[in-house]
Parts: structure tokens; sequence; C-alpha cells
């Protein structure tokens, strides 16, 4: 017969409203078999198996293995690269990096870094976010100061601009007689160095070797996406835009299927652009491959851009500055179109959409669709969700519409969409948890890492307190509670990935997925949520600790 | 990823933009049909609705189709940028890059990388317009700016589903958008002289007849000439010569490369010295003729 393994804790959060609190979890082959004190597992001896008690988790405290619903898989092997942005980050080795308050501060940390390099290898960095700078602008004079020997190339947070220093404007052939949309030039006719947008950017990329398809599906970026979900106390993830192709499922079947791999991956197929019959047709192929540690078969669909980037397509009154309403990356009729297909086929969905008139839009798709095709219990999922008021979430429990909110935004840029995108009123009803839970939808909270880092205590923390990077509370009529935070972090995102019934409490029958903290979120202060240390998780009863 | 080979000729990307169902593919599988005797690699989001002969594939493999005629179909997947990254380290290099802008695209944003990139040259934008739709399109509340945004930056406007006739105002909507010409696609002889051009006059290539529905016209001499100058002679070219393109000798350093696409001019130092200034040219046989382009081209 097999062995039981009883684990203690100081405490275990089980999320289960039958049995709140316990002391004692027993694991039998990757499931919980019992929950409560020392003597749970003593009803199991009878039937032959064996008990053996670990305390090596004695002093911490357990809850149910946290479930990010809304990362990406390059959040792990973005660390190839030097990290160039303004807080301080930890990696998935679990080094902090610290943040770049200023341009001097960049300057110098990338000369350090730029030391350890081989000769010839590129120096390449992310996180920069200028919107955190007063002044002056990044420029190749900057980025000469760490090198004029090796090609220098730093890519902003937004993914939209890159910073690249007089080699490898070299390289890339550009000079005053350079005339492409996107190479900035400065007063002097040169160019700055700054690169606006993936045309502009390509060139330099290409010759230094910045290749994103290479910060996912190869395995050193899956093991690393796995640290990541270790150090942050994820035990299940998804990677919201899957671009793999058949030929990348191979490798993610060896990684995940191997057990020292500590999470369970979502990936969701990226289907912007596609034909609506193949994708439906390849997601429901991809579904047959999934195994206990990799899901496959929902598919994700774009529909605007971002608020901060001002290209989400928000209803009147729109910007506060004036700027035009954003831009569709699918046209609404071809929302419809692919909503309707995926729905036909039984394809669950992950919908981006940051602006309300786009989630107005998905909204409206998938009532369509439900028309045509009834399947109550699809589950599909509004992603990032930021100006959808009470009306829209109405209309998704009407329609059994899930929704996981961007809560992390409300810290990083809460100050910037009150000054500059939509203004006081309307932003201090964004990511409106509150509102979305009294409507009575399936709640989860997310960090698109990496957007922004994955942590789903710090993500917490955003719903419940709402505050700002300067300090200030935005919109305290949307806080939420400690513990519905913890219950969106856990049980709401499993629902989100229709894995409800297996993950995201800790209970009997469930799989033995927890994550290990140093202290007990629902005892310390609200604003001490965030600092609650991770110090490691446990899936199928397996131990990773950070 | 192979290092940049700078000995290779530039490769010229054009970029098809229009809205779903304006007939960008049916205009795509024109191209792979017709006799224009250049290496096409056409690049689409998905191979949904390329309807390829048969008779005309010579091998098919999951994400690339290889026609008997050299040309390639290929779908873009994920990442459109490093697609074309893969396109530039083809070997051998393909003659003309083709990639089909999805529906809402704005096609600038790809084709600005055959700007950026010194391995490529401008190859334009042509923008299919649906005759019959348009118009309710770029009133459309929600996505009319996209659909008037992709005309703005068209070189040439391509006007499908022409044969019920034209809306009144749809030539003086578009022309209020656009300088680009209006081309007529159903009664359109041939496409790849408008998409392409004609074959670059490269040393030691062949060279291919333009189809006879188009003035084909071209010179081969010892002009010289400086950037401005140059800028200044091709922007002034005849409106109804709708690709211009080759090698132009300099007073100074290797010389040039040219590409006019309908009012867009893009000249490039060239990779190698020009020894012969060499260009070809192409409009339609109705709107001009060679004594008016000899006459722009030798004028002052």
């Amino acid at each position: 017969m097999a062995e039981i393994t009883v684990f203690s804790a100081k405490k275990i959060i089980t999320m289960d409203p039958n049995c709140p609190e316990a002391t004692h979890v027993a694991v039998l082959d990757g499931r919980i078999l019992a929950v409560g004190d020392a003597s749970c597992a003593e009803e199991w001896t009878a039937a032959g198996h064996s008990v053996r008690h670990d305390d090596s988790l004695a002093s911490a405290v357990l809850m149910p293995g946290m479930v990010e619903g809304h990362a990406h898989m390059m959040a792990g092997a973005m660390w190839n690269f030097a990290y160039a942005g303004f807080h301080d980050r930890m990696d998935p080795n679990g080094k902090w990096w610290s943040g770049k308050p200023d341009l001097d501060a960049v300057v110098r940390d990338l000369s350090d870094y730029e030391k350890s390099l081989a000769p010839g290898q590129p120096l390449i960095g992310w996180g920069l976010d200028p919107i955190f700078f007063s002044g002056e602008r990044l420029s190749r004079e900057h980025l000469d100061q760490i090198s004029s020997e090796r090609p220098v190339a730093i890519m902003f947070s937004n993914f939209h601009l890159m910073c690249v220093n007089s080699k490898a404007l070299e390289m890339a052939g550009y000079d005053r007689a350079t005339n492409a949309e996107g190479v900035v030039k400065g007063a002097d006719g040169e160019p700055t160095g700054e690169l606006q947008e993936m045309a502009a950017m390509f060139p330099v990329m290409r010759r230094v070797g910045m290749d994103f398809r290479g910060l996912s599906q190869t395995e050193p970026s899956i093991r690393s996406y796995g640290e990541v979900c270790k150090r942050a106390g994820v035990t299940t993830i998804t990677d919201l835009y899957s671009q793999m192709e058949d030929s990348d499922l191979l490798t993610l079947q060896a990684v995940t299927g191997d057990a020292a791999f500590p999470a369970r991956l979502v990936p969701v197929l990226g289907v912007a652009g596609s034909d609506p019959q193949q994708a439906a047709a390849r997601a429901q192929s991809l579904r047959a491959q999934s195994s206990d540690k990799l899901r496959l078969g929902a598919v994700k669909l774009m529909t605007d851009g971002s608020i901060q980037g001002w290209t989400a397509r928000v209803k009147w009154p729109g910007y506060i500055g004036g700027q035009a309403n954003g831009i569709w990356n699918m046209a609404p009729d071809e929302i419809h179109r692919m909503v309707a297909a995926m729905q036909a086929a039984g394809v669950q969905m992950h919908i981006h959409v940051n602006g309300d008139e786009a989630s107005s839009v998905a909204i409206d798709a998938i009532a369509a669709a439900s028309r045509q095709h009834p399947w109550p219990d699809a589950r599909h999922v509004l992603q990032h969700c930021q100006l959808m008021g009470v009306d829209q979430f109405v209309r998704c429990v009407e329609l059994g519409i899930c929704t996981n909110i961007f809560s992390n935004h409300i810290w990083y840029f809460g100050d910037q969409h009150i000054a500059l995108t939509v203004g006081e009123d309307r932003a201090c009803r964004m990511n409106a948890a509150r509102a979305a839970l009294d409507a009575g939808v399936h709640v989860a909270l997310h960090s698109d890492a990496p957007v922004t880092p994955l942590g789903p205590l710090f993500t917490a923390w955003c719903a419940v307190n709402r505050q700002t990077m300067s300090g200030r509370t935005m919109g305290a009529a949307q806080c939420i509670t400690v513990a519905e935070a913890l219950q969106a972090i856990t049980l709401g995102a499993a629902y989100t990935l229709r894995m409800d019934h297996e993950i995201g409490s800790i209970e009997t029958g469930k799989r033995a997925d927890f994550a290990v903290l140093g202290d007990d979120p629902l005892a310390v202060e609200p604003m001490a949520l965030k600092d609650v240390p991770v110090l490691g998780t446990v899936l199928d009863g397996r131990v990773h600790l950070a | 990823m192979s290092l940049p080979q700078q000995s290779l000729p530039r490769l010229p990307m054009t970029v098809i933009g229009g809205y779903l169902g304006a007939g960008k593919t049916t205009l795509l599988n024109r191209l792979l049909r017709e006799d224009h005797g250049q290496r096409i690699m056409v690049m689409v989001n998905d191979f949904g609705a390329i309807n390829i002969d048969a008779d005309l594939i010579a091998s098919a493999d999951g994400d690339t189709i290889t026609l008997t005629n050299g040309c390639v179909c290929c779908t873009m997947g994920a990442d459109l940028f490093m697609a074309m990254g893969d396109a530039l380290d083809r070997r051998p290099r393909p003659d003309h890059l083709v990639i089909e802008a999805s529906g809402i695209a704005d096609p600038a944003r790809i084709a600005t990388a055959a700007r950026a990139e010194p391995e490529m040259a401008y190859g334009g934008i042509a923008v299919v317009v649906d005759a019959q739709h348009w118009l309710g399109l770029a009133d459309d509340p929600q996505i009319g700016a996209q659909i008037r945004g992709q005309v703005a930056v068209a070189d040439l406007l391509l006007l499908s589903k022409t044969e019920k006739g034209l809306p009144d105002s749809l030539q003086t909507r578009l022309s209020a958008l656009s300088a680009a010409p209006q081309i007529d696609l159903p009664t359109c002889p041939a496409v790849a002289p408008l998409l392409l051009g004609g074959i670059a006059p490269m040393e030691g290539r062949h060279t291919h007849p333009a189809h006879p529905a188009y003035l084909g016209w071209s010179h081969d001499g010892d002009t010289v000439m400086d950037c401005e100058a140059l800028a200044a002679k091709l922007a002034a070219a005849p409106h109804a010569l709708y690709r211009i393109k080759g090698l132009v000798r300099a007073p100074q350093g290797d010389g040039w490369e040219v590409q006019v696409v309908g009012r867009s001019v893009e000249i490039k130092p060239a990779i190698a010295t020009v020894t012969r200034t060499r260009l070809v040219a192409i409009g339609p046989q109705a709107m001009i003729t060679k004594a008016a382009v000899e006459a722009w081209w030798s004028g002052d």
C-alpha cells in the first residue's frame, strides 16, 4: 500500500468553508486525502496505508497554491537580459535586482553588468519605463557610456520602444540619411538612439539576436517560468497568448512531465488573425494532448490595445487629453466571427478587453454566439476588464462570463490614469473588483507578468488597498476584503481555468498544491499583505522550497 | 540567425492591406498564378482562403507551400517580424516578399520595416478597397478611423467589386485621403506589375517583358545625380507611372537604389558601386506614353 504523508503547519488556510482552518494535511499519490489535525490520516490506516509525518513545513502557513490566470511565459526568460526597470524586482533565481530611479542609475548599473559579458556579446536590457523619469530622455549618448564596443539595446517595458547605442545604430545602418518612421532623429539630424515600434526596432533586434520567440517554448524558458512561479507561491499558471507551434508540444510535455517542474502550465493559444474554423480545430486537437500539468485547449482573442498607451477602445467621453479613441487589433465583426466559431466548437475563450467599448463588444459577441449555440457553462473569461462598470458585470452574470481583473494596474499606473488617461472619476472605478463581486461575477485577479511582476499576494494587496505609487487610495468604494482577494487568487482563478474541481482549495480529493508562506495573510494588517514571505510551493505533494 | 549579408540584393517588400472581405486573398491568388518570372514569397496569416491549384503546387509542408513557378506561400506564424527575418535569411533569397496584413491592421506598421531594414527595399503598400462596402466601413463609428487610416497610408489603391459600378462619392472620398492612384482590379489585366514592378535591372539578371497592357519603360545611361536632385526628379514623375525602380550613379559614394510606388519615393545607398544608371518603370498603356516618360526623364 502507498504511503500517506501528513504535513504539519503552523496554520493551514483551506478556502473550504466546511473547515476553514487546519493544522495538518494528509497527502496520498499527490492528492489531498484528509485535512484536520495530526490524526487526520488515522482513519485510513485500516486500509493498510502507512503514515509518514513531515514536519519540515511546521513553522510555515499553508494556503492553496495560488493560481495566476493571466501571465506570459517570457516572464521567466526575460531575465536572460539585463533588468533596467524602475522598481526593485526578483529574478527566477531569487536574486533581487535594484530598481533604477534615474538615468544615471541605468548607466551605472548596466555598466557593471557589461563587465560580466563575454567579448562581442551584445548587451540587451529590458523593463525601462520612461514615464517614471522626469526630464531628460534616454539616448545613445547615455548608452555609449556603457559601451562603445559592443551593441547595447534597452527594450522599454511597453515593448513599443527601445533605445540603442551608437554601435547598434551602426550595425542596423541607421544614420542621418535613414528615412524610416520610428527612427527618432535629434536637432542635429542624427538618430538619437530611440526607436519606436517594431518596424524600426526589428533591424536592431535581428542583428543583436533579441529573439522573443526564444523567450517562450524552449526548455530553459519553461523551466525559468517554473522558478518564477515557485518564488511567487503559484502552482498553476497560464501562458495567455501562447504562440506554440506543433513542434513545441513535445518540449512542453517533456518539461511539465518532469516531477521536478513545480507548476501546472495552462498555455492558451493566441488566435488573433487566424481563420476561426482552423483555429478552433487546432484548439480542440491540442485539448486532447493535455496532461496533469499541461492544460491545453483554450484560446485567447485580442480586441483593443492598452489604456496607458491610449490604444484601448473607450466609451464616451474618451481620453481626457482629447486623444483619438484607441485601435482594434481584431475588428468587432472579426471578434463576432471568432467568438461564434469557438462557441460552436466548444472552445473556451479568454478575451483581452481593456477599454469599456472593447468589453462591450466582447459581451455582445458572446451573447450573440450563445443564442446560436447555447453553452451555459462555457466559462469564457474577459481579461483585464479595466473600465467595466456595473452594467457590464451584470451582463457577465447573465451570460455566465468570468472576469479576470488587472488589479496591479492600480498601483503601477493608477496615478497616470488619473492624470493622463481617463481622469479621476473613471480611474476610481477602474479594475472594479468590488462591483464585480457584488454583481455576482466569478472574479480572478492578475499580474499580466512580465508587464508587472508575478506575485498574487501583491495583486491581492492591490485589490484590497487600491493604493497607487504616490500613496493615495484610488476608489476606496472598490476595495475588497483580504478573504475575498485570497479567494480570487485561488478558487476564483481556478474557476476561470475550469480547474476548480481539482485545485484552488485544500480539501479532500483535490490535488496537493499549496503555497508555503512565512506569515498568515489573514492575520497581518491588510496593508502588509504584499509583505507576507513566500517560502515556496508544494505541487502534487512534492515540496519546492524557494 | 545568420548574419546579415550585404552582398545579396535587397529584398523588396510589398504589403497588401484592406479590410476583411475586400479581396486581398483573391488578389494574392491572382498574383501567384500570373506569369511574372519572379520568385515571390507570399506571407499570409493562415492558408484559410488561399486556394492554389493542385497542379501548381510542387510541395507542401505545414506552414509552407512551394509552387512549380518558384514562388513560396507561407504562414507568418505568431511573430510577423521574426518571419520577415526568416525570409531575409532564406537562401536563395526570394526576389520579392509580399505580406498580407490582417483586416484591421495598419499596413504602414509593417511596411516601415522595409524602409528601416538595410537589406530590404520598400515595395509599397497596396490597399484593396471594396467598392461596394468601403464607404459604409469608413463611416463606421467603431472602425471607421482605422479603415480611413489604411487608405491614407496606401501607395496604390486597388478597387475591387467594381462590376456593379462605383458609388458616387467613393473616388472623391478616397482622393481626399490619399493621392495614390486608384486602380480598377476587375479590369486590371495583370496584378504582378502593380505589386512587384518590373524586374530590377541588376547585372546578370534575366529580364521579363511587362504585360502588354502596361507600358514598360527602361533607361540605361550615364546620368549622375545627387540625392536631392534624384528625389526631386522622381517626385516629378508622371502620376500614371505606378512603379519605378533601379540604380542611379552618384557624384560621390556607390550610388543610389530607388523604389517609387505611387507617390512614395524611396532612395537608399546602393549596395555595390553603380557604374551605369539603369531604371525600369511601368504604368498602364491607356494612361501614359513612352514619349511622356522620356520627356519627364530627359527634361530639367
